[in-house]
């Protein structure tokens, strides 16, 4: 079986964000970036699904070519080569352009199974995986904790999480697209061994061109929403700032519990 | 979709006869966009026969138009299904506008259905503007720390959905019922790519939090499971009862039963006290009914200290230990 895992790399979980001069973006310049946490579990699915089934996992990211690092820790992690959508620049992209550029790379390919994380922690828009089925026009599955292959590799069984501790088993027919969500299969890091290997793995580059796109169709022809203004949210509550050493903020933790909020 | 009508669908997301809160949300939402869009309401629910008792239900409740789409294509809908149910009635009554809560359902179907229509679907919104007649939606982005506007490209309908929380849940109830409008759907036609097995409930109710009157909760800054004892320890000192968001649970360093947020329980402690959680919405969602929250997390910028009483930035590794030390002379 062929898995295919899309990556998104975005800006580290702890990053404190300043605006550009348009205040339409972040300055990405001081920023480090990382693969998408999400999108790490989907790689560790689908590892654990070749290990036990045989076949080869593919991983792809759209980028320019800060990409690569989340790509090579891909390779590192143990997929077998990569596909690089190289695209110039960075900034805001729509969930629709993104899958429709990414749908035209996978339809070339025979690929069995794609995977992609639930959401990103940049944009959070949840769909790219989804409009990416809808593009293939293959069923999908989202929210997805656990993946088992039928033994007659035409379907596989889910299990999805719902909300309030629900969750439900479905049976999609192959090849279908699948948005996993964090859970109990953490995914592995690389070991040495694996970044020595990942040094001969072979990555694959592909411009919009390549794939008989325009700049455009990432771009306005291709985005069905317009980003405006960023900026920092008001504070819904007046929160007291405790400030001093450790102890000096500890102290008068347990003080104003006791005596102004009277909790404690 | 030629004719484009004037109207602002709230689509009512159910499950067992009853609604979901954050679809009372999207109404308030709709109700709001309304008067200054000079649009009108209508309430949309879908599903098989059993919906109607529901329907009349909400007829008799807002008083506001009800549209009931019935179709007999399985109990259990699938994206599948959905999608194409909706994409049926979408193009022939034409709304301007087709709102609805930020479920993990809607996160299943919106996008495909958006896609198949080729529109937008400006998910997760959690305000919105209108300014020169144009409407404007706000997103929380970058896990919340900064917000950003959104408007559409192309022509109507639009597909918005809204963050559970975001809005009232007060609908304006109107006193002359316009009635309900059924629209039947032919049975589908279907080759599933996709079959509903089984929907089953998992967690054990062991730990009840919801009736906490102080929960100590950890999240990913507290690194590991040998780590995590530090909140077993304050807790205990507290007599508090023990709670974490995702990543602790998701690392198996505690048990399911003590995750708090939208997968897992809602809480409404007189004290909460969130030690290295930076404060993901699907965390928030669950603590918001605490009378006093306590944030202590090295990271300033952590969403946590915008819903939080008391802030304290440092590590948690330090912070915590001195305050088991002080709650235990406390005890004394």
């Amino acid at each position: 079986m062929r898995f295919l895992v899309c990556l998104k790399q975005v800006p580290d979980k702890d990053s404190r964000y300043s605006l550009d001069d348009s205040s339409c973006w972040i300055k990405e310049q001081d920023l480090t970036f990382e693969t998408n946490e999400a999108d790490l579990y989907a790689l560790e699915q689908a590892l654990r699904l070749k290990e036990r089934h045989g076949g080869e996992v593919v991983v792809l990211s759209l980028g320019d070519d800060r990409v690569l690092k989340c790509i090579k820790h891909g390779l590192a992690m143990g997929a077998d080569c990569a596909i690089h959508l190289r695209v110039p620049g960075s900034g805001w992209r729509d969930a629709f352009a993104t899958a429709r550029v990414m749908a035209q790379a996978i339809r070339r390919r025979s690929v069995d199974l794609v995977f992609a994380g639930v959401q990103s922690e940049d944009l959070a828009h949840a769909q790219t995986g989804t409009i990416l089925a809808h593009f293939l026009g293959w069923p999908h599955a989202t929210i997805v904790l656990e993946v088992q292959v039928d033994p007659d590799f035409v379907t596989i069984v889910v299990k999805r999480e719902l909300e309030g501790n629900l969750f439900e088993r479905c049976q999609l027919s192959l090849p279908s697209v699948l948005t996993i969500q964090s859970g109990p299969n953490q995914p592995r890091y690389p070991t040495l061994k694996g970044i020595m290997q990942a040094k001969r793995k072979e990555i694959v580059t592909l411009t919009p061109e390549d794939l008989g796109l325009r700049d455009q169709d990432l771009r306005a022809t291709g985005s069905r929403l317009v980003p405006g203004r960023l900026f920092f949210p008001a504070k819904k509550k007046r929160t007291v700032m405790l400030e001093g050493s450790d102890e000096e903020m500890a102290g008068a933790l347990i003080e104003k519990l006791r005596k102004e909020a009277k909790v404690l | 979709m030629e004719h484009l009508t004037n109207r602002i669908w709230v689509l009512l997301e159910h499950r067992d006869g009853r609604l979901k809160p954050v679809s009372r949300e999207a109404v308030t939402c709709a109700q709001a966009l309304a008067g200054p869009l000079k649009m009108s309401v209508s309430l949309v629910l879908l599903g098989d026969h059993t919906i109607e008792g529901l329907t009349h239900q909400v007829d008799r409740e807002y008083g506001l138009e009800v549209l009931a789409i019935r179709t007999e294509s399985g109990a259990v809908c699938t994206p599948e299904i959905q999608c194409e149910v909706l994409r049926q009635s979408i193009a022939q009554e034409a709304p301007y506008l087709v709102l609805m809560g930020h479920s993990y359902q809607v996160i299943d179907f919106a996008p495909r259905l958006a896609a198949q229509l080729d529109r937008a679907f400006l998910s997760n919104c959690l305000g919105h503007e209108i300014r020169d007649g144009k409407l404007h939606f706000i997103r929380p982005v970058f896990g919340g720390k900064l917000h950003q506007e959104m408007t559409f490209l192309g022509e109507p309908p639009f597909i918005v959905s809204i963050q559970p929380g975001a809005y009232s849940n007060q609908i304006l109830r109107t006193e002359d019922s316009p009635g309900v409008v059924w629209k039947d759907i032919p049975p589908l036609k279907q080759n599933p790519g996709r079959r509903v097995l089984e929907i089953v409930e998992e967690a054990s109710k062991k730990v009840d939090l919801t009736q906490a009157s102080v929960v100590v909760a950890g999240g990913r800054g507290l690194a590991s499971r040998e780590k995590f004892q530090l909140i077993l320890d304050l807790a205990e000192v507290l007599g508090a009862s023990v709670g974490a968001s995702r990543p602790p649970v998701d690392g198996g360093w505690l048990p399911k039963e003590h995750q708090i947020g939208s997968s897992g329980q809602t809480v409404a402690p007189r004290l909460y006290i969130a030690c290295g959680i930076s404060g993901a919405i699907q965390h928030l969602v669950g603590i918001t009914s605490s009378q006093c929250i306590v944030a202590i997390n090295k990271d300033p910028n952590a969403p946590i200290f915008n819903v939080a009483d008391y802030g304290i930035v440092g590590d948690v590794f330090k912070v915590v230990p001195l305050l088991i030390e002080l709650a235990r002379e406390l005890r004394r």
